[in-house]
């Protein structure tokens, strides 16, 4: 069928055209309902059991999924009337927005704190009114700063910083409360700085800002890439076809994936970008067909020959990056595999354009015009020159060109390494971002914006009353402190403490756990009975079977959160504790597993993928040792930029991770489409070096065009204010170049050296009706 | 044969639940104001009788089904205008058991409270930040317990209508000082001056909190609320009150309500 479409194509080009249009249209008639997931942390579903564990300890504690933080800096200082005045009225009017849980909103202003005020117990807000005299003033910063559950939580030691932890109800977008927030405090006068961070805000702003720029850099690389098209093929309606392929497979495959219902996920949201990259591949048909043009009167002839000589590497091309996404669907992460699966779909679209759409546009644009543009193109021209004395280099040379070629992976294998397998979203901002600073402040100030809940769970009700219990979680905190990246911690420990210590006529030395339960559990009691409930229920649940422990991380990186329940374990192993046991929970530990999920699976699937492809390439070639050969650019250039990214210290982090998808449906399209031209020059010219040389040039030609192009067209990332993109437009600007050169200088000397006497059977002309279905195998 | 068995049944019930009630059915003729209805509420609710006792089991249920139980006897002695004290003897849970609680009311001016810790022997003043504190840890407040004051809030009728089967006034209360609420609207029984639902609203207008009055009792000529429960609409936590026991007029003792007897709670009064 694909032999004669082609054909078909070019006989009926007007209807072919207009077919594609229309089969588009229907498609793109989906579009409207599409629903978009902005939320990283959908990554892994709501029945994960980090999501459902997450969820039974926020039942338990009566704790939010999501907090932001907001930081209030004063330099002379908080303790001035103007500034507490400003901390009280922003509180009062955060409680007041949408999406904020009022009740468990936490500042100075609303904060229970346990006091005794002489001889009388209160529990009361920790600032209840903005002292009116110098002396209340004074009262209030020593109330804060003698107060260890206050200090570094709510204010800083310093008495700089202070904090309003906001919580946001379920499914509130931390953007939206954020940008909320922003406003109040720009209505702010006065001395004070602001600064608003935590996980939510990072996460929805880069969900939203992740869609948002992916609209600006798409079409902005598109139209670059049709300038630079225009430049190289000085025909508006060639280039346009190229860019118009990438877009009708964007609107075939977004269209499908709206249809079956599925949400547009941050992952699916790159798809434009992905089929983009693999439909400059097209540029191969015109690099063809403008040397065929010059060869060949008949213009008619001239496509079809076009078609017959690159079909096959195209073919192979599509095959092998279908099968790279394809892959992505045996993960275990539901939005990685819809990506893969319409990812290859995109693929497959984008071929049957090649053989269809690509050759009608053809025969449609005027041929003088054509003809005009394609004078230009000939073997002698500068760029196929430079290209042949490449080729000439490695064939001259090729021992030299391997061992050099041995080299780079060498200092490949040394990187690889040293690569860290990390996540921190709030790195994905630039430094002088607001998310960035913002959450520096915090950290540096604060305990930090991290927050890790460690749950300790008992044998029945009422263990964590038991003062044995509490002093194992106290001095297990204290060793948890230690760590430099724990900024705070709180726990029950420090409740009762600070109950004993104000019960007991509020002496220093009595911030100590009591000896019986019995004045546990009625300190605990009493507490209840005075503060608001939420406070205590944080800490403990009623029946005092599980308490929380709170430690305030100051990153978000997943690492960090690694070495804290290490430290924990092995502080568990030198002291055995009694009868607890602890769980770790909350949004930093999510971020942990959701960086060993995610991650790990998509290093599993792209290393499955890798085998897939290199499985097509030997199938295709019939041949382990071909196969190999042509695996080698695209094997090296993984190698180096991975290796790289361990020099540099780069974490291999969630954007880098989609990105070595992208490099398997890129880097091993040279390969193909060298080594299938050569091998077909083969059977015009049976003298090797001489079709090396001409592949080289030629092909070579194309594959240089194709690497540039993408290069120019995603060069516009690097301008992005999300470092994923800039790292997206690096990571493709070194792996086209990269695969592309490694392709026209390794691949001639591999080929001299591993595979030149290599009886294969594609260098005999192929049988029709080809013999191998799942390659279509052979020139058609 | 069922059928006419449940009319004759429901017959019963309604003349039963109308006899009671008529007289005051007859007062509630009169058209009444949003100030007069609250202060006839803040009567039959908080201070009938001279004095009363009770044996309260509150269950605080989180949104998960855990249960937690409160079982306290509660004494309470009206004062001279307006003043109100009450005795709060905790039997359960376990490790407070034996844990007394003072609370001294006055109308216009904060509380007083005292408690007596068993652990420790030892009596300390509480001080009282404000009334919408949580009674207990359960989702009533101390002015559920006892009452907020008339002037604190602006009322308005906002008409009349049936709710949970009686015929009931319907009574915005706009908060003025401050409440854990914004805005507070009760049906209030027309018959028995007691609220048989009420919704709190916070400050965003939205529903947090909803009571209802799950039945009513005579006890000793006075209707009592006898099973309440309140409920936070955001967390879905409730609690559940049981008034068992409860009596009227027994006559308890102005010195029990004291320091001393917060350490040795009167045996006669609790048992």
């Amino acid at each position: 069928m694909l032999r004669r479409l082609p054909e078909w194509a070019v006989t009926w080009p007007k209807l072919t055209v207009a077919l594609a249009i229309a089969a588009t249209m229907v498609f793109a008639a989906w579009l409207p309902r599409m629903r978009t997931d902005t939320d990283p942390k959908n990554m892994l579903p709501v029945t994960s059991d980090v999501r459902v564990f997450n969820r039974q300890v926020e039942q338990w504690f009566g704790l939010h999924e999501d907090m932001i933080v907001v930081g209030i800096v004063r330099d002379a200082g908080l303790f001035d009337r103007a500034a507490l005045d400003a901390v009280s009225r922003l509180t009062d009017r955060i409680v007041r927005l949408p999406g904020v849980v009022a009740a468990d909103v936490t500042s100075v202003t609303t904060a229970d704190n346990v006091v005794a005020d002489a001889g009388t117990l209160s529990v009361q807000p920790l600032l209840p009114a903005v002292p009116a005299t110098g002396q209340e003033l004074e009262a209030f910063r020593r109330a804060v700063m003698d107060n260890p559950m206050v200090v570094d939580r709510l204010v800083s030691s310093d008495g700089r910083v202070t904090a309003i932890y906001v919580p946001l109800e379920q499914g509130a977008n931390g953007k939206e409360v954020a940008d909320r927030i922003r406003t109040l405090v720009g209505e702010e006068r006065g001395d004070l700085q602001f600064y608003v961070a935590g996980d939510p805000v990072a996460r929805d702003t880069f969900g939203s800002e992740m869609f948002r720029q992916m609209a600006i850099f798409a079409p902005m690389a598109g139209l670059l890439m049709l300038v630079a098209l225009y430049g190289m093929f000085r025909n508006l309606a060639l280039a346009f076809t190229i860019v118009g392929v990438a877009m009708m497979a964007t609107l075939w495959s977004m269209g499908l994936l709206v249809a079956i219902g599925q949400p547009v996920h941050i992952m699916s949201s790159m798809m434009p970008v992905f089929l983009m990259a693999i439909a400059t591949d097209s540029i191969h048909i015109f690099n063809e067909f403008y040397f065929r043009l010059r060869e060949v009167a008949d213009r008619r002839r001239a496509v079809l020959e076009t078609i017959e000589t690159v079909g096959a590497p195209v073919r192979y091309t599509a095959l092998a990056t279908a099968a790279g996404f394809g892959v992505l669907v045996i993960g275990g992460i539901v939005p990685v595999r819809v990506f893969g699966l319409f990812t290859a779909f995109g693929t497959l679209v984008i071929r049957l354009m090649s053989f269809s759409f690509i050759p009608a546009v053809m025969m449609l644009v005027r041929e003088d015009r054509l003809r005009l543009a394609s004078r230009r193109e000939s073997m002698e021209a500068g760029a196929s020159r430079s290209l042949a004395w490449l080729g000439g280099l490695s064939l001259s040379r090729p021992r030299a060109v391997v061992v050099s070629g041995a080299v780079l992976l060498a200092v490949a294998l040394v990187g690889l390494p040293r690569i860290r397998i990390n996540n921190n979203m709030v790195r994905w901002f630039k430094p002088a971002s607001e998310v960035r600073v913002a959450d520096a402040v915090i950290n540096e100030q604060l305990g930090g914006s991290s927050l890790l809940y460690v749950v300790v769970s008992g044998t029945g009700e009422d263990a964590l009353k038991d003062p044995a219990a509490l002093r194992y979680v106290e001095a297990a905190q204290r060793d948890l402190n230690q760590e430099p990246v724990v900024g705070k911690t709180t726990s029950v420990v420090d409740l009762v403490k600070r109950m004993n210590r104000v019960m007991l006529d509020d002496r220093p030395e009595q911030e100590q756990i009591p000896d019986s339960r019995e004045a546990v559990g009625q300190y605990l009691f009493l507490f209840g009975m005075a503060a608001k409930p939420a406070t205590l229920n944080t800490l403990i649940t009623g029946s005092a079977e599980r308490a929380n422990l709170w430690v305030q991380l100051k990153t978000w990186d997943a690492g960090a959160v690694e070495q804290v329940l290490a430290r924990l374990e092995a502080y568990q192993r030198a002291h055995p504790p009694p009868g607890l046991r602890f769980a770790p929970a909350g949004i930093a530990y999510f971020n942990l597993v959701w960086n060993r999920e995610v991650l790990r699976d998509m290093i599993r699937t792209f290393l499955a993928a890798l085998a897939v492809v290199l499985v097509i390439l030997a199938v295709s070639f019939r041949s382990w040792r071909w196969g190999l050969v042509s695996f080698v650019p695209l094997g090296l250039t993984i190698l180096l930029i991975y290796g790289a990214i361990g020099y540099v210290g780069k974490d291999f982090d969630m954007p880098v991770s989609v990105l070595s998808a992208l490099s398997l449906g890129m880097a091993v399209d040279f390969a193909i489409h060298f080594i299938r031209r050569y091998r077909q020059r083969l059977a015009d010219d049976p003298d090797p070096t001489r079709a090396l040389l001409w592949t080289v040039a030629r092909p070579g030609k194309g594959i240089m065009r194709n690497a540039l192009l993408f290069s120019l067209a995603f060069a516009v990332m690097l301008f992005s204010s999300l470092t994923p993109y800039i790292t997206v437009g690096a990571f493709i600007i070194a792996m086209m170049m990269l695969s592309a050169v490694f392709t026209l200088f390794y691949l001639p000397a591999l080929i001299v050296l591993f595979a030149r006497r290599e009886p294969t059977g594609t260098q005999a002309p192929a049988r029709p009706g080809a013999v191998n279905p799942v390659a279509g195998h052979g020139r058609s | 044969m069922r059928i006419r068995l449940a009319l004759v049944v429901i017959a019963f019930v309604l003349t039963w639940a109308a006899l009671p009630g008529g007289p005051r059915r007859l007062l509630a003729q009169a058209p009444a104001g949003a100030d007069e209805i609250v202060a006839r509420v803040q009567q039959a609710f908080y201070a009938p009788g001279k004095d009363m006792k009770a044996r309260v089991t509150m269950t605080l249920i989180s949104a998960g089904g855990d249960k937690r139980l409160r079982d306290l006897t509660m004494l309470r002695r009206n004062g001279t205008g307006g003043e109100q004290q009450y005795f709060i003897y905790f039997h359960q849970p376990g490790d407070v058991r034996g844990m007394t609680f003072l609370v001294l009311k006055y109308p216009r001016r904060d509380d007083d409270r005292w408690l007596f810790m068993p652990a420790l022997n030892l009596v300390r003043r509480i001080a009282a930040r404000d009334s919408a504190q949580s009674f207990v840890g359960s989702d009533f407040t101390y002015e559920h317990v006892s009452g907020r004051d008339l002037e604190s809030d602006r009322h308005t009728v906002r008409g009349e209508e049936q709710r949970r089967g009686k015929a009931c006034y319907i009574v915005e209360s706009q908060a003025q000082a401050a409440a854990e609420y914004s805005r507070k609207v009760a049906w209030i029984d027309k018959a028995t001056w007691l609220p048989v639902e009420e919704l709190y609203y916070d400050v965003r207008g939205e529903l947090f909190k909803e009571f209802t009055a799950d039945e009513i009792r005579e006890v000793g000529g006075h209707p009592t609320i006898t099973k309440r429960t309140m409920k936070n609409a955001k967390t879905g936590h409730r609690t559940e009150v049981v008034f068992a026991d409860v009596a009227y007029d027994v006559g308890i003792e102005a010195e029990i309500f004291s320091e001393r007897y917060l350490r040795e709670p009167p045996r006669r009064w609790i048992q």
